[in-house]
This record gives structure tokens, C-alpha cells and sequence, in this order.
């Protein structure tokens, strides 16, 4: 599930010669399916150097429950690589969300869907903030997102400061625990539970994804948003208002940062102002790795989500094998690299088969 | 037209992710919290000499690297030996994030470890980790940092008493400044609940002179690494310099740096460090640190080990689970720089003899 509006170098979009239609690459060189095969490949290597990966409870819930949150994270920057922009503020718009969600729960005493609700609405509207200056100013989102970055990095502890005296709201309201450890054992139809290695607060990504699925898929403002990032002149020349495009992007990753500032408190307990410290890079890699283009113009929202997987599922083998911390991240960076070269390789090979082939 | 559906849409998923949290029947509440019962304080009559720890694996786990969670790997490995462990491990992997420390825990949990010392990221949302431990047949135990508020789901807390060790360092400061003058803070992450602590402590101390010390400035967020500690002195030395009488830090990297930028510009600073990292010490030989407050890592680590053996082997309980205790700090000046170190071993000792004949009932 990839969608594209013609991006120079893109995988799917290789040039046709006029006459003959276009000779499709094999079902093969999917990015996606790539990213899934090496998943399961990793998995079960992983299952089979240490059993205890499948392990349910203490392996398979944790992994998913960080797969889901930064999944959320990467779709956050999926939505502004859109428009060929980036969030640098991602991570403290998270925090900046989080907090509104702590405020309401401690302060105004809201009940668990209502604080969500101000969370998102909070991180739409630092987003569309952001956005605003970028479109007004025509001043580069790099350097926006940077100064909000930094802005928040001062606002947020600041406010924490001034509303709690252990610089985290610890109110917890009705059904936050049971969000946190419930799993999908705890619902049943009938006689018939779920997996208890899957978070309930899986649903808040699987929406996410069916959300940004819908609006790039399947709606005019998603291709708007693709042709604003593919080329800015060309869809501001198509009566394309790209200007309000470009606010809508980041007001949308503001509420998916903010979403998954959210999913981050749930996750731990409380609601404070490190949330968020450690997103900026796993929303790049997610994003990346899915197939979404640093240059804008082409998306892909399921690759967020395998993208994010990958990762996750590296780190939690190497967790299990016992790998300590000097070395952790070098094996992490060595098995990502091979694992992108390795869709390098399988894309040229099969390229040049389609090339000698007509 | 366009804007108006734009607007429809952002609105009805907003609706719909508010909703997904009540939409799904639950089945049970299955918060782990609520179903771990603290164990009876039965009177003890047996021994806390551990009989056998050949089933208990201990996973000592700070918040991250840290020059401070050193001796843990030390410790740990001599507990593993003396008492025959089925095994311990260090693991400084949790990168100063509470959602990696969590998952590193479960990770340790599914390596067959069942016995955890834990130095929490964050401490308003460790309990919460414990809290699952513990429901899974765990024992844990809060080392080196106490969770924030009262409450403590732990077995116990074995930490330095931040805010006494802070206290103690301000009023070591105030003494060598001659009890006038203004007094400069430094310390680390200033939404820690711990930093909030500290900086209780250090008011306490200049609230106590009566007006006498001023507490001319308190910096907070320069514990992340030394360049950064180094940059923030050398800053403050510059623009308020001939103002300081002393400077007190209650975290590591501002610290060194101090000591250093004191030592560089001859300044008539006094310095309190924290802490016993070899430069310090040196500094507090050649006198440019006034003294040093030192903590009790290898006693928490030894003791925390021991404990949580005979807590997972079922020897013994927790008389009152959740009891906090504070492994030591010690004003370490010129005269007892060679010393401390035993005064240390001996606190550790008479530790032992509080868990055995207080804290713990061994039956």
C-alpha cells in the first residue's frame, strides 16, 4: 500500500516507453513486502536462537505496545515528508499534547475520553501553528519546526513546573489502567477472546492507519496533499491551495504527535514532560524505511507500521540475546543497513530483469 | 467547499480516536496494582543467612549509563559468587527512557530473571513498573531512587536520602563559606522528582542561616554530559563570579565541572561536589574542593542482591513492604579522604543487621 504521485526515482513509477504499456517490476520488489518477509525472517530467527521471543505476555505485549506508539510517531512525520516537509518537533509536541491530557485529568477533572479529546486538540493546534508560520513565511520547515522544538523544549517544563510539584501529573482517571494492561484476551465475543499479545491501545495506531489510509487512498485533499510535496509550483498552478495544505499537514501530525504523547503516558503511568525525548529519530526511521520519500510526494501508511516493526523486533532480539549496550546499537544500525541494502539489491536486480526482458 | 470537508474529517477522527477507548467491552480490570496483596508481617523466627539462592536470578537495571551505576556490575558479580546465585546480571540498556526500561524489564523477566533492583527513569511512573513485577511473582527492590510521593510498590527502597544528602552538602557549603554569602545550586534534570528534592534540601539548609546565605541561583539541566556541566560553570563564573561564596552540586557532571573551573580560574568559591569520581577526590586532596558528599552505591547493590535473594526464595518477607531506606551519605572532606571508605563498609554492615533484625521476617 504505497501511493505516489509520480516522484522522480520513485520504485513504483519508473519511466514507460510511450507504445508498449509499462512492463510492471515482480510482485517481489515491494518495499513492503520486503519489509514483512524480513519481519517474519527476523522473528524467527529470534524464536529460534531464544524461545521466550514468543512469549506472550513479557515479549510479544511490551513489543507491541512500543511498535503501536511509535507507529503513530512515524506517521506524525509520514504526514509532513507528505508535503515534502519535515517535524523536528515532533517528540515536544507529543510532550505539549501529554500535558494538556495531564492538565485535564488533574485539574479540571475530565473523564478519560475528554482529556484525550483536549490532548489532540492541543497538538492539532501547535501543529497548525506551525504550519501557518511555515506557510505565511515561506521560511523552510526545518527551521520552523526547529525553533518550535526548541520553544517547547523551554514551554513544557515550564508548565509543569508551574501546575505539579513532582513536575509529572500522576491523577490517574477511569479506564486509564485498564487501557494500559488490558489486552485483546480481555475482549471476547461470546466464548471467543483475542490475543493477550496484542495492547488494547493498539486500536488508537490501527485508527490512525485506516484514517491516513482513507484520506491519501481514497480522498482529493490526500492526492492535494501528495502533489503539494511532489511539486509545490506544479499543484499551486493546478488551483491547488497549497498554503492550506501545508497547515492542514501539520495540524495533522501535531494530533498524531500528540496522539502518541498520549499512548506513551498510558504506556508508563503518568503524564510529564520527558515524553517524547527519544521520537524525533524512530518517526525518520519508521517513516523511511516504509517507503515514504525524505523529498515528498509519495507516502506509505502501512510501511510506517512495518518500518516501525522492523525496528522494534531488532531490538527486542538483541535485547533477548542479552546484547549489552556498547554493542546494541552497532548491531542495530549494521542489521538496518543490510536490511535496506538488501531492498536495494532485490530493486536493481529486478529492475535490470525487467530492462532485459523488453 | 474543500475546507469545509477538510474540516469534517479532521473533526470525525477526532471523534473517532476519542471514542475507541470506551467503544470495546472489557472483559476483566486487570490492573496489577489492584491484585497484588502485600504480604503478611508475620513475626520471624528464622535466619536471614540465605539458605538457598541457586533458583534466584537477580537483574540489577539502573536508568541508564551512568558512572554512578558502576560498582552495581561489581556487586552484582560478588553476590552471584558468595551467594551462589543462579545468576546476575547487569543491564545498563534502558537509555534514560522509562518505556525502554519497561520493556527491558519484561525482556529480563522472559530471560528467566525473577529478582530485580531497579533504579527507576522516572520516579512518578515507577510504581507503575513494579506494580507489574511484582503482580508476576517478582521480587523487586528500588535501588539508588525512591519512587515520588509516599507510596512504594516495591518490596523496598534502599536509595540515598536525596534531599538529607543535599541538605548535608548546602550546610558542609554554608560552614566553609562562614556561614554568609551567596550560594550557587547546580543540579541535574529539573523535572525529576528527585531534582525537586534536592533543591528542598538546599533551601532548607539557607532558610536555616536566617538571611545570613542567599541562595543566589539554582541550575537545573546540566547533569546531561560534562561539556555541558563545563560550559554552564565557566558561564556562571563569568557573569557572577566575584559574587559566589560557595557553590554546591548535587549531581555528578556539574560537579567535575566545577571543581575544575574553580580549580582553573582561582576562584575563592567554595565547592561541595558530589559523589567520589577520582578527580573530585583529588580536588578535595588538593583542597579546591571544600568536600565531597558520598554515596552508597556498592552497599545498595550488595544488600539490594541479598535481599531480594531471600525475598524470591521465599526465606523471608518485608516486614512492611515498601519500607524505604537510606543507604548512607557522607560529608567527605581533607581529613577523612583516606578513610571514608571504611565508614562506608561499616554502614553497609550495620545494613545488613537493620534488614536482618528489623526489616525482614524469616521464618
Amino acid at each position: 500500500m504505497k501511493t505516489a504521485v509520480k516522484p522522480p526515482g520513485s520504485d513504483t513509477a519508473r519511466p514507460t516507453d510511450g507504445a508498449r504499456p509499462a512492463h510492471r517490476l515482480p510482485f517481489w520488489v515491494n518495499q513492503q513486502l520486503g519489509l514483512l518477509v524480513l519481519i517474519v525472517v527476523l522473528a524467527a530467527v529470534f524464536g529460534t536462537l531464544r524461545p521466550a521471543f514468543f512469549n506472550e505476555r513479557l515479549v510479544l505485549f511490551p513489543l507491541l505496545r512500543d511498535v503501536s506508539t511509535l507507529t503513530v510517531v512515524a506517521l506524525a512525520q509520514m504526514v509532513v515528508l507528505s508535503i515534502g516537509h519535515m517535524n523536528l518537533a515532533v517528540g515536544r509536541m507529543a510532550a505539549f499534547g501529554a500535558f494538556f491530557a495531564g492538565f485535564g485529568y488533574d485539574r479540571l477533572g475530565l473523564p478519560l475520553v475528554l482529556g484525550l479529546v483536549l490532548c489532540l486538540v492541543a497538538g492539532a493546534a501547535v501543529g497548525a501553528l506551525t504550519g501557518w508560520i511555515i506557510a505565511r513565511t515561506g521560511v523552510n520547515s526545518f527551521v520552523v519546526t526547529l525553533a518550535m522544538d526548541f520553544a517547547l523544549l523551554g514551554l513544557v517544563p515550564l508548565l509543569y513546573s508551574a501546575c505539579t510539584e513532582n513536575a509529572a501529573f500522576t491523577t490517574r482517571p477511569a479506564g486509564l489502567a485498564e487501557l494500559r494492561s488490558s489486552s485483546l484476551a480481555d475482549i471476547c465475543l461470546g466464548p471467543v477472546c483475542g490475543s493477550p499479545a496484542v495492547p488494547q491501545v493498539a486500536q488508537f495506531t490501527v485508527l490512525a492507519l485506516a484514517g491516513l489510509a482513507f484520506l491519501y487512498y481514497r480522498t482529493r485533499t490526500g492526492r492535494e496533499l501528495l502533489l503539494t510535496g511532489a511539486n509545490p509550483a506544479a499543484a499551486e498552478l493546478s488551483g491547488i491551495p497549497t498554503g492550506r495544505r501545508v497547515v492542514l499537514a501539520h495540524a495533522l501530525s501535531g494530533t498524531l504527535a500528540a496522539l502518541a504523547g498520549f499512548m506513551a503516558a498510558v504506556g508508563t503511568g503518568t503524564f510529564r514532560a520527558s515524553i517524547g525525548d527519544d521520537f524525533m529519530l524512530p518517526s525518520f526511521l519508521g517513516a523511511v524505511l516504509g517507503g515514504t520519500l525524505l523529498t515528498g510526494g509519495a507516502v506509505s501508511v502501512v510501511g510506517a507500521l512495518l518500518g516501525t516493526t522492523l525496528v522494534g523486533v531488532i531490538r527486542k532480539g538483541l535485547d533477548l540475546l542479552g546484547v549489552g549496550l556498547e554493542s546494541l546499537n552497532i548491531y542495530l544500525g549494521c542489521v538496518l543497513l543490510l536490511a535496506l541494502s538488501a531492498d536495494r539489491v532485490r530493486t536493481v536486480v529486478s529492475y535490470r530483469k525487467v530492462v532485459r526482458s523488453t | 467547499m474543500n475546507r469545509r470537508r477538510t474540516a469534517l474529517s479532521t473533526a470525525a477522527a477526532l471523534v473517532l480516536l476519542a471514542t475507541a477507548s470506551t467503544a470495546c467491552t472489557v472483559k476483566s480490570s486487570d490492573e496489577p496494582g489492584a491484585t497484588s496483596a502485600a504480604p503478611s508481617g508475620k513475626a520471624g523466627g528464622g535466619t536471614a543467612e540465605l539458605a538457598d539462592g541457586s533458583k534466584v536470578k537477580v537483574a540489577l537495571v539502573p536508568g541508564g549509563a551512568h558512572p554512578y551505576f558502576q560498582p552495581w556490575k561489581q556487586a552484582g558479580d560478588q553476590a552471584k559468587q558468595t551467594l551462589r546465585l543462579g545468576d546476575a546480571t547487569f543491564d545498563e540498556t534502558a537509555e534514560w527512557d522509562q518505556q525502554k526500561q519497561n520493556n527491558l524489564l519484561s525482556t529480563l523477566a522472559a530471560r528467566g530473571y525473577n529478582a530485580f533492583g531497579i533504579f527507576g527513569v522516572s520516579p512518578t511512573d515507577i510504581n507503575t513498573t513494579f506494580a507489574d513485577l511484582k503482580a508476576q511473582g517478582f521480587a523487586v527492590a528500588s535501588l539508588g531512587s525512591c519512587p515520588a510521593g509516599d507510596i512504594d510498590k516495591a518490596d523496598f527502597c534502599l536509595s540515598t536520602d536525596v534531599e538529607l544528602a543535599a541538605y548535608k552538602a548546602a550546610k558542609t557549603a554554608i560552614d566553609a563559606m562562614g556561614g554568609k554569602g551567596a550560594l550557587v545550586h547546580l543540579t541535574g534534570n529539573n523535572v525529576d522528582a528527585n531534582t525537586q528534592l534536592r533543591k528542598k534540601g538546599v533551601e532548607k539548609a539557607v532558610k536555616e542561616t536566617g538571611g545570613q546565605v542567599t541562595l543566589l541561583q539554582t541550575i537545573t539541566d546540566i547533569d546531561k554530559d560534562l561539556q555541558t556541566a563545563q560550559k554552564a560553570v565557566s558561564d556562571l563564573l563569568a557573569a557572577k563570579g566575584d559574587q559566589i561564596a560557595g557553590i554546591v552540586s548535587t549531581a555528578y557532571n556539574p560537579a567535575v565541572a566545577a571543581a575544575e573551573a574553580v580549580h582553573q580560574s582561582g576562584s575563592k568559591a567554595k565547592v561541595v561536589a558530589i559523589d567520589d569520581d577520582a578527580k573530585i577526590l583529588s580536588s578535595v586532596k588538593d583542597g579546591s574542593v571544600v568536600a565531597t558528599v558520598v554515596q552508597n552505591p556498592v552497599g545498595q547493590a550488595e544488600i539490594g542482591s541479598w535481599v531480594l535473594a531471600l525475598l524470591q526464595s521465599k526465606q523471608c518477607t518485608m516486614k512492611q513492604p515498601g519500607k524505604a531506606v537510606d543507604s548512607g551519605s557522607f560529608v567527605v572532606t581533607k581529613d577523612n579522604v583516606a578513610t571514608y571508605n571504611d565508614t562506608r563498609k561499616e554502614t553497609t554492615a550495620q545494613l545488613k543487621k537493620q534488614f536482618a533484625g528489623e526489616l525482614l521476617s524469616c521464618g
